[in-house]
């Protein structure tokens, strides 16, 4: 294992995989503050060099949290396929790089491979690839999962609706839930970060969400962003939940900052396979976001991006319906700018779908971040193009709960547009049905939430 | 041919000539010295004034051309602060609420990125400091450098403000320098006059001004001044509904490193939410509240709970 | 009980049955953890119902308060609650029992009795809105977006309810209902006739209809044709009968309001059959024969009716669950001065809040001076507008007018009552403490809408002393 390099004369010499792979990362204001950042942009490239160099089995034997001390790196390191991993541990960063980018490597290919490699590895070639490299790869490995319906087909463009409300006033809540779906928004999830995390009001939303589905005859799915436990003891109640949610961390100590550990995720999965509305067999719902595991002083000296790969690596092993990174919404502490931004949308779609996530991206940012929408619809169009699963659909992409900004509904019909994509197939049969489209085009009583009115 | 016809005949010529003429005339349009574009003069500029856009109520503005329940709509419309109702061009927006969308988002980063007017901590007679953040770029990446203050700043604290009060007032700029701006001059005497209810007081002099604020660095003033009570109020992160948004981080003997849960927040103090008077009444009685019962944060809470 | 629960109970003494229920109002904070409380009902459950009784008369129209009070003290025991847990409730008084002398008769033996509640005698509009929430009328007109008319038939009138979404816009009262007519259920003999049906049988010539008399369905017919066709009228149907005016209790339903659909309450709410049964006098009453003939009216044909929560419980599951209200957390008041009843409400013209301290003052007192009964002063609760987002030198204008204004009440040491509809009350309150003398009793709340002509009772606090549940009577609609 070499870990120095010379550039320009220079030498350029690192203590450990886990310092490469950080100097190696695009900037990001999360590694500044982290303390782990390459100095400059000479010995960034330099830590590219060695990363490129070192081979898959450098990687394995040393993950950025030890196997002893880490449920996540235990989950990711158990879940390997050792007879995969033999034939491609010799292997080096580069070699992976060019064989997913290969002409002849297909989706079949890769999901293969796939069985073979940790999250530190989806990680290093990320570091290796550059925003093309990671659109071009993404779009040619295909994630299909089920919960109602199928999401990930190769054609297919999906959003989830997001219409949040302060107070979770119901009536304002379904208002926007009408316009999203008269836009043909929602195929993904119909999913509300609720502000009142207790029970009873997570059962009501839940409930109302199931009546107005099943009154229409949505083909969707549906989720009430609660902390796991609450939806559980929802669950418990009787209420329909859809898809289980909960946030999620690249190791076990950022898990225990948002209350949560492998037992209990598998208890949620199991009770929501057996006792929740979807049918599955996909009914979990992650989401992640670079920096979060800084945030919670759980990263380790890692890198985001490293933390953030191995979230995936962490959901894989509940084979979720959908994750999405939030990826703008933490703030320009870890994530500085729009250039910022997009790279991480990117490398965060790209590693999740590596492993065999079903991904989808909030694109977003926050109004301390020097960002605009213009930003925003540029990550969303580069998704697009990347295949991604999802994006998010909230009303003129204004958050008025959460007060950031994401995706409006109009994003995720000009993506169709654009790319000729299309909805779920089933949820566009309902939308021909109700009139919103016709032969796939978008009628006009298409953004017409009254609709639904009687 | 007889006279009729040849009557006819005549005008129909006529007719056609007029109207080739007419045709002709049209055409000529752009050729013309008249109608090329010229620059205005002052004569053509009007002294009127555009309606001011963020003044529309957007849970009343309403868009949808043909909707299929009009009534209906604006009803459920108006249940929510989101911006629904507001239609599409093709499957983009209409140029109004990309406009409005875009004034908000403007207002929203200028109070980031702008200073509090710095004659205001003048005016209030506020001590003024600075965290050890040197620009704003700093404090946005370096939450941890906005929470500290130099060697040389803690001393002048100490030195300048009463020590041990019962109560140590805050101003910090955090994320929304207008959310200060818009809502410190109301609220501070709000917050005086409702500590005489409770034989409670504080003096404007002793209000320490933070630049570059972060919450924590009433922290270290706290361990600074030996205060049994601190009170923060700060400027939250801007959203697009307000850019004037400010909250209250209060904290019983706060010390740095502490868990945040010890902190009692009162947030969401704007025009449109808690007006600030009214913000200051309810932050004196919470006070009060804690220099009777020695707690704050979670402790409080479940003290209240406990039934005092 | 639990601190966040308030335990309510609701009486409705009618013309022909008496009944009672308790009701647990729980109040929640709906307010996430770091903002100021934000507090509502969250939940009305009717946790005991009592029997229907009828009425207990010491003549036609006298109550007999003993008999009451021994009912009242029963119904407790059987719920096995104690009158001291009761923190609010509503007694209303209604149809034609409702006369001052029954109400100062009740007020006089539930009082100290039945729990520290608050009494409220009742006029018709007040039991319309009343009958109409425990009907679940709001809820209709909500969920179904339209306008939605309660008509709680009782005994002895019609009470009208009109909702447009939650909020009550129109109330009516007619005298029609099912005992105007009492009838022996064996021999058929009548042993009542209201007056104004009286007066309706001799204008229609009906003589073989007298107390005494043995009378038949056929023969009862005009009168509930009559009766009936009132009842359409009093929603817009039908030709306008000739004796529309005569059966009116107050007023009718203002006409320009569109009513789409309709629910219904009171005991004939039950009698809304398709066919007559054999016995159609079972109840001694004409209910039945009016429920019949109201089912084959324009009303069922022309308007949607919907189906209600409650039917001849509507009235007294009203007064106990939907009258009372909270006020909470941003609100100022002295200890010791609660319960406040039956507090007229003086309400400053909007257009006279903005004037200087010293008109503002004038203007006030002059108002109070209304209130001067035969010389003698009552104390009022001020009600004001208010401003939204005020600022701090608008607080002091409003405190300083305000506690010049009520000098008159402050010299008698009346308790001053501040009602502000704006969110500013707790600092108006602190700034009105500053300017009263040392421990001066006064109550500041917000986010309570009256109108002049209200009445309120304000209770003890709950909730740790954060929150006041209220009662607002309306009495008069504009």
């Amino acid at each position: 294992m070499i870990l120095q390099t010379k550039l320009f004369d220079k030498l350029y010499r690192f203590g450990s995989v886990k310092e490469v792979l950080a100097k190696a990362n695009e900037v990001k204001s999360g590694d500044e503050l982290a303390g782990v950042a390459a100095e400059d942009a000479t010995e960034r490239v330099a830590a590219k060099v060695v990363l490129s160099n070192l081979t898959l089995e450098d990687i394995y034997n040393n993950p950025v949290v030890p196997y002893e001390d880490d449920e996540v790196t235990r989950i990711i390191i158990d879940g390997v396929n050792k007879r995969i991993y033999n034939e491609i541990k010799n292997w080096t960063v580069s070699d992976l790089r060019e064989w997913v980018l290969s002409d002849t490597t297909t989706d079949y290919d890769i999901k293969r491979i796939r069985q073979g490699i940790t999250s530190e590895m989806a990680a290093a070639i990320t570091k290796l690839m550059t925003n093309m490299d990671l659109v071009i790869a993404a779009k040619k490995i295909i994630v299909e999962k089920t919960a109602n319906t199928t999401i990930g087909r190769p054609g297919t463009f999906s959003s989830r609706l997001q219409t949040n409300h302060p107070t979770d006033d119901i009536d304002g809540i379904m208002a926007g839930i009408m316009e999203g779906l008269s836009m043909g928004i929602g195929d993904a999830v119909i999913g509300l970060n609720p502000n009142d995390d207790s029970v009873d009001s997570v059962v009501k939303i839940l409930n109302k969400f199931e009546d107005f589905r099943a009154q229409w005859d949505v083909p969707t799915q549906c989720s009430v962003l609660a902390h796991v436990t609450t939806q559980m003891e929802a669950i418990k109640r009787g209420a329909p939940v859809g898809l289980c949610f909960q946030s999620i961390a690249g190791s076990e100590k950022g898990n225990t900052a948002f209350g949560i550990n492998a037992d209990m995720i598998s208890e949620a999965y199991d009770l929501t396979l057996h006792e929740g509305q979807a049918a599955g067999p996909n009914v979990m719902y992650f989401e992640t976001g670079e920096g979060s595991e800084l945030s919670a002083e759980a990263n380790f000296g890692a890198d985001e991006l490293t933390m953030e790969s191995r979230c995936y690596g962490f959901a894989k092993k509940f084979d979720p319906y959908i994750v999405n990174t939030v990826v703008g919404f933490i703030g320009p502490e870890y994530l500085y700018n729009s250039k910022q931004v997009i790279r991480a949308g990117l490398e965060d779609h790209f590693m999740g779908k590596l492993q065999g996530i079903s991904m989808g991206c909030d694109v977003c940012y926050t109004n301390h971040m020097k960002a605009d929408q213009n930003d925003a619809e540029n990550l969303a169009v580069l998704l697009g193009a990347a295949g991604c699963n999802y994006i998010m659909g909230v009303p003129h992409a204004d958050d008025v709960m959460l007060n950031y900004e994401s995706t409006g509904f109009q994003e995720t019909a000009t993506i169709r547009e654009i790319f000729g994509y299309h909805p779920i197939k089933e949820f566009e049969d309902w939308m021909e049905k109700m009139d919103i489209s016709h032969n796939g085009q978008l009628t006009e009583r298409a953004g017409d939430a009254s609709i639904f009115l009687n | 041919m007889n006279e009729q016809d040849i009557k006819s005949m005549i005008e129909t010529i006529l007719t056609d000539m007029t109207s080739t003429k007419e045709a002709d005339k049209n055409n000529v349009g752009p050729q013309t010295a008249d109608s090329a574009p010229k620059e205005a003069t002052q004569q053509d500029i009007s002294g009127d004034v555009l309606d001011d856009i963020t003044k529309i109520d957007l849970r009343k503005q309403f868009l949808v051309p043909h909707p299929h329940d009009r009534e209906g709509y604006l009803k459920i419309k108006s249940f929510t602060p989101a911006r629904l109702g507001m239609w599409r061009a093709g499957c983009r927006y209409k140029t109004a609420s990309v406009l409005r969308f875009r004034a908000d988002h403007a207002a929203a980063q200028d109070a980031v990125f702008s200073d509090v007017d710095p004659q205001l901590p003048k005016e209030m007679g506020f001590l003024e400091t600075q965290t050890t953040c040197q620009s704003k770029d700093e404090y946005l990446t370096r939450p941890d450098h906005g929470r500290k203050f130099s060697d040389e700043m803690a001393e002048k604290i100490k030195q300048s403000v009463t020590p041990s009060p019962k109560i140590q007032m805050i101003v910090g700029d955090g994320l929304s320098s207008a959310a200060i701006e818009a809502n410190v001059k109301d609220i501070i005497p709000a917050i005086q006059q409702g500590l005489k209810v409770y034989g409670l007081s504080f003096e404007t002099k002793d209000v320490i001004f933070v630049k570059y604020a972060r919450v924590g660095a009433e922290d270290q003033i706290g361990e600074i001044t030996n205060a049994d009570v601190v009170c923060m109020l700060v400027g939250e992160r801007p959203g697009l509904v307000t850019a004037k948004s400010m909250s209250a981080y209060i904290a019983y003997k706060p010390t740095v490193g502490m868990p945040e849960a010890n902190r009692t927040v009162v947030s969401n103090i704007h025009d449109g939410g808690l007006p600030a008077v009214e913000a200051g009444a309810y932050i004196a009685e919470l006070l009060d509240k804690m220099i009777r019962l020695k707690k704050s944060g979670i402790d409080l809470k479940a003290a209240e709970n406990a039934g005092n | 009980m639990n601190d966040n629960q308030i335990l309510s109970v609701g009486i409705d003494l009618g013309t022909s049955t008496t009944q009672l229920i308790l009701s647990r109002l729980t109040i929640k904070n709906f307010a996430s953890a770091f903002s100021v409380p934000r507090i509502n009902i969250s939940k009305k459950e009717v946790i005991f119902k009592s029997n229907i009784i009828f009425t207990p008369l010491k003549t036609q129209t006298e109550i007999d308060a003993d008999a009451i009070k021994t009912f009242v003290s029963e119904q407790y025991q059987k719920a096995g609650v104690n009158k001291g847990d009761i923190q609010m409730g509503a007694v209303i008084i209604t149809g034609e029992t409702a006369r001052k002398e029954n109400s100062e008769i009740v007020t006089q033996a539930l009082s100290g009795y039945a729990g520290d509640f608050v009494v409220a005698t009742a006029g018709p509009d007040l039991e319309s809105i009343i009958a109409a929430k425990g009907a679940g009328t709001n809820i209709v007109a909500k969920e179904n977006r339209k306008n939605i008319v309660n008509m709680d038939i009782g005994g002895g009138t019609s009470n009208l309810g009109l909702f447009s979404d939650e909020d009550v816009i129109d109330t009516a009262c007619f005298d029609v209902g099912g005992r105007l007519i009492k009838i022996d259920p064996q021999s058929h003999r009548i042993s009542y006739i209201a007056p104004k049906v009286k007066e309706l049988i001799d204008r229609l010539h009906l003589n073989e209809l007298y107390e005494e008399a043995q009378v038949t369905d056929q023969q009862l017919q005009p009168v509930i044709n009559c009766l009936t066709q009132i009842l359409e009228n009093s929603i817009g149907l039908g030709q306008k009968s000739p004796y529309f005016d005569l059966f009116i209790t107050n007023h009718g339903l203002n006409p320009e309001n569109q009513i789409d659909g309709v629910t219904f309450s009171g005991g004939v709410a039950d009698c809304l059959n398709e066919t007559l049964p054999d016995d159609e006098f079972r109840y001694g009453d004409i209910g039945l024969l009016l429920g019949n003939a109201v089912r084959h009216s324009l009303i069922f044909k022309e308007k949607d009716v919907y189906p209600s929560i409650e039917t001849i419980r509507a009235t007294v599951v009203g007064a106990g669950s939907h009258t009372t209200d909270v006020t909470g957390s941003t609100i100022a008041y002295t200890e010791g001065i609660l319960p406040l009843r039956n507090l007229p409400i003086l309400k400053i013209a909007k257009s006279d809040e903005s004037l200087d301290v010293d008109d503002l003052a004038a203007k006030i007192s002059e108002k109070i001076n209304w209130y001067r009964v035969q010389n003698e002063l009552n104390n009022v609760a001020l009600a004001l507008v208010g401003k939204h987002s005020p600022s701090f030198a608008d607080i002091q204008r409003y405190a300083a007018g305000i506690v010049k204004g009520a000098t008159v009440l402050i010299t008698k040491h009346e308790p001053l009552i501040i009602m502000v509809h704006e969110d500013m009350a707790k600092a108006l309150g602190h700034s009105i403490f500053a300017r009263l003398p040392a421990k001066y009793p006064f109550v500041c709340i917000d986010s309570v809408k009256v109108e002049n002509g209200d009445y309120i009772d304000i209770g003890e606090p709950v909730a740790g002393g954060e929150v006041l549940p209220v009662i607002v009577k309306t009495l008069v609609f504009g």
